[in-house]
C-alpha cells in the first residue's frame, strides 16, 4: 500500500537558520508514528508544513496523493492538527471553540452534538464548557486543544505534544483516546519529547535532532539495534578522569560509555553477567569507589544517545 | 461541504466574536447618539438658507445620513484588530490549518466583518431613516444592499492592511489617521460644493463619498448627492472587489511564510 504521508527532502529555513533539513519520511496508513526529539529539533516546524500552515523552503510532502505545495486546500481536507500551544482566544469558551471546529470540519449537526458532548465529558471539561478559557489552567487549555482532533476524527491526525502539562490521569485518558482514534481508522503523527509517550504509543518512532532525521523504526527494533544490548548505570564516589573513561571503553564487550556526569556513567555492553565483575575489578584497580550499580534495558533515550552522543536531556540544554 | 457554506461558517464565527465586545458596542452607540443629538442638531441651526439648499433641504438630514456611513466604516474596520488579537494567541495558524481554502477564509471574514457591523448599525440606520422619512422603498432597498457591499469592502480593506502591517500599534495609529482623512475628504459630513478644488478631486474617488451619496439617494435626498447613483454604485463594487482580491492575495503571501510568530 502506498504511504499516506510521504515527506520528500522537506526543508524549512528561517533566514540563515535551517529548522528542518532535507527530511525524508514515510508514514503508513493506520499507524501511530512518533517524532521524538529535544527542544528545537524541528518537530513543530515539520508538522506545520504538513498542515500547510507554513510553506517549505525546499522539498515537499504528499498528504494522500496531494502535494502540500501544489494542492494545499485538498491536503488540508485530510488532516487535523492539535497544536503544541493551544490556539484559543481568551474570550472563547470550549463549547464555542469545539462546536465551530466541528462545523468547519463538516460534521453533521447530529455527529457534532454527540461527539462534542462525549469528548468534553471524557476530558472532564463538560462542567466548564461555557467558561471563558481565560480562566483555564495550562492543562485544561491543552485538553481543549486535543479535543478538537478527537471530535474531528481526521484521516490523518497530527498532534504536537498532546499531553504536555496534562496530569497523569489525563495523559492516560488522552493516550487511550488516541489509540481508539487509530483503531477507528485514523493515522496519527505524534510529536513529543517525552520518551515514555513515544515508546508507549508509537508503532514506529522517528528521532529528530537539529532538523535532521536520525533514524526511524519500531521502538523495540531501535532499542535492540544499538550495540551493547545491556545498559549498566554506575555512580562513583568521586569523578572519573578522562583516562579512566578511555580505559573503561577498552574492556572487552563494552560498546560505549556515556558520562552523564563525571561520576555518573552509562555503560552500554553485551553479556553484562560476565563483564560486570570485570568492571568492578577495574574500578577497584583504578582506586575509584563505586557507590551504586544498576542494570537496565535500553530506552529510546539510549537510542538517541547512540546516534548523537548526547542524552535527550543534554541535547535539550544545548 | 460546499464552498458557500464554508464561507458562511467562517463569517458566523466573526459575527459571534463581535457580540463579545459589549463595552465597545455600547460606547460606539453613545458616540452615535451624541453626534446626532448634539452636533447634528446644533450645527444645523448655524447654517443659512443657501447652505440648506446645497444639501437638499436640511443639513441635519444630510449630516445624519453621512454619519451613518462614518459609523459603518469605523465599526467595520474592527475586523483588522481581531486579526492581531488572533495572531497574539496563535489563532491565525489554527485558521490556516482548518479545511477551508484561503479564499473561503478571507471571503468569510469579509462577509462576517461586513455583516456584523451592518447588523449593529442597522437599528441606527432605521432610526435615521425614520427621521428623514422614506420616499421610495425600492430605491432604499438598492441602497441598503450596496451599503452591505460597502461594508464587505471595508472589511476586506481592514484585513488587507492588518496582514500587511505586522505591528498592531502601527496598525492602530494608521487606522486613526486613515479614519480622519477618509471621513473628512468625503461627502459624509459636508457637500462637495464647499470643498476647495484639490480636495474635491480626492472626495470624488473616495469610497465613503460613494457610500454616503448612495445612501442619501436611497433615503430620497437625491439633490444632495454629488456623484450620480450609477457611478456611486460602480465605485462601491470596484472598491469591494479590489480589497477582497488584495485581502486574499496578501493573506496567502504574508501568513504562510511562518513570520507571524
Ligand atoms: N517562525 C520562526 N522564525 C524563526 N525561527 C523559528 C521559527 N519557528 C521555529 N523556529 C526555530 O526553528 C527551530 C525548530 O523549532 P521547532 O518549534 O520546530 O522545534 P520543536 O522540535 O518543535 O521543539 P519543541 O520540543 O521545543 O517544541 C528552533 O530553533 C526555533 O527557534
Ligand atoms: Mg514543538
Amino acid at each position: 500500500m502506498a504511504p499516506i504521508i510521504r515527506i520528500v527532502n522537506l526543508t524549512k529555513k528561517f533566514g540563515d537558520f535551517t529548522a528542518v533539513d532535507h527530511l525524508n519520511l514515510e508514514v503508513e496508513e493506520g499507524e501511530i508514528l512518533g517524532i521524538l526529539g529535544p527542544n528545537g529539533a524541528g518537530k513543530t516546524t515539520t508538522l506545520l508544513m504538513l498542515t500547510t500552515v507554513i510553506k517549505p523552503t525546499e522539498g515537499t510532502a504528499y498528504i494522500g496523493s496531494y502535494d502540500v505545495t501544489k494542492e494545499p486546500d485538498k491536503a488540508r481536507t485530510l488532516v487535523g492538527m492539535a497544536f503544541q500551544e493551544p490556539k484559543l482566544l481568551w474570550v472563547d469558551s470550549p463549547w464555542d471553540i469545539l462546536n465551530w471546529h466541528a462545523k468547519v470540519c463538516g460534521l453533521t449537526p447530529d455527529e457534532r452534538r454527540k461527539r462534542v458532548r462525549w469528548v468534553l465529558e471524557e476530558l472532564e471539561l463538560w462542567n466548564d464548557r461555557f467558561k471563558s478559557v481565560h480562566a483555564f489552567s495550562g492543562g485544561m487549555r491543552k485538553r481543549v486543544e486535543i479535543a478538537k482532533i478527537l471530535i474531528q476524527r481526521p484521516k490523518i491526525a497530527i498532534v504536537d505534544e498532546p499531553t504536555a502539562q496534562v496530569d497523569v490521569v489525563g495523559k492516560h485518558r488522552i493516550w487511550n483516546m488516541l489509540r481508539d482514534l487509530r483503531y477507528e481508522g485514523s493515522t496519527i503523527l505524534l510529536a513529543t519529547n517525552e520518551l515514555y509517550e513515544a515508546d508507549a504509543l508509537s508503532d514506529r518512532v522517528a528521532i529528530m535532532h537539529k532538523g535532521k532525521l536520525l533514524v526511524c523504526d519500531e521502538p523495540k527494533k531501535l532499542k535492540d539495534s544499538i550495540p551493547g544490548g545491556d545498559v549498566v548505570e554506575i555512580t562513583l564516589e568521586k569523578d572519573a578522569s578522562d583516562k579512566v573513561l578511555e580505559e573503561l571503553k577498552e574492556i572487552p564487550r563494552v560498546a560505549n560509555v556515556l558520562a552523564i556526569k563525571q561520576n555518573h556513567l552509562k555503560i552500554y555492553l553485551n553479556q553484562a553477567e560476565e563483564v560486570l565483575p570485570k568492571i568492578t575489578e577495574f574500578f577497584m584497580r583504578m582506586n575509584v569507589q563505586v557507590r551504586s550499580i544498576r542494570m537496565s534495558e535500553p530506552s529510546l533515550d539510549d537510542v538517541f544517545a547512540h546516534y548523537t552522543g548526547l542524552t535527550i536531556e543534554e541535547a535539550q540544554r544545548e | 461541504m460546499t464552498s458557500l457554506r464554508k464561507v458562511w461558517v467562517v463569517a458566523e464565527r466573526d459575527i459571534k466574536m463581535f457580540l463579545r465586545y459589549k463595552f465597545l458596542l455600547i460606547m460606539r452607540a453613545i458616540w452615535f447618539v451624541s453626534q446626532i443629538a448634539l452636533f447634528g442638531l446644533i450645527v444645523n441651526h448655524m447654517f443659512q438658507t443657501d447652505v440648506q439648499a446645497a444639501v437638499g433641504g436640511s443639513y441635519f438630514n444630510y449630516y445624519a445620513a453621512g454619519i451613518i456611513i462614518a459609523m459603518l466604516y469605523s465599526t467595520t474596520v474592527f475586523i483588522g484588530y481581531d486579526i492581531y488579537e488572533e495572531a497574539d494567541h496563535g489563532v491565525v495558524e489554527y485558521l490556516l490549518s482548518v479545511p477551508v481554502s484561503r479564499k473561503e477564509l478571507v471571503l468569510g471574514r469579509s462577509v462576517g466583518g461586513g455583516l456584523r457591523s451592518f447588523l449593529y448599525v442597522g437599528p441606527m440606520m432605521l432610526f435615521i431613516l425614520y427621521l428623514i422619512g422614506i420616499s421610495n422603498p425600492l430605491q432604499l432597498l438598492v441602497a441598503l444592499l450596496s451599503l452591505f457591499l460597502f461594508a464587505f469592502g471595508v472589511a476586506g480593506f481592514s484585513i488587507t492592511l492588518a496582514v500587511s502591517i505586522k505591528s498592531s500599534d502601527r496598525f492602530d495609529i494608521l487606522m486613526g489617521v486613515i479614519d480622519a482623512l477618509i471621513v473628512r475628504l468625503s461627502t459624509t459630513l459636508y457637500p462637495i460644493a464647499y470643498m476647495p478644488p484639490y480636495y474635491k478631486g480626492v472626495a470624488l474617488i473616495n469610497p465613503l463619498t460613494f457610500a454616503a451619496d448612495f445612501f442619501r439617494w436611497g433615503a430620497g435626498l437625491e439633490s444632495a448627492a454629488s456623484v450620480p447613483p450609477i457611478l456611486a454604485a460602480f465605485g462601491i463594487v470596484a472598491f469591494s472587489s479590489i480589497f477582497t482580491f488584495l485581502g486574499i492575495v496578501l493573506h496567502e503571501r504574508r501568513l504562510e511564510g511562518g513570520g507571524w510568530r
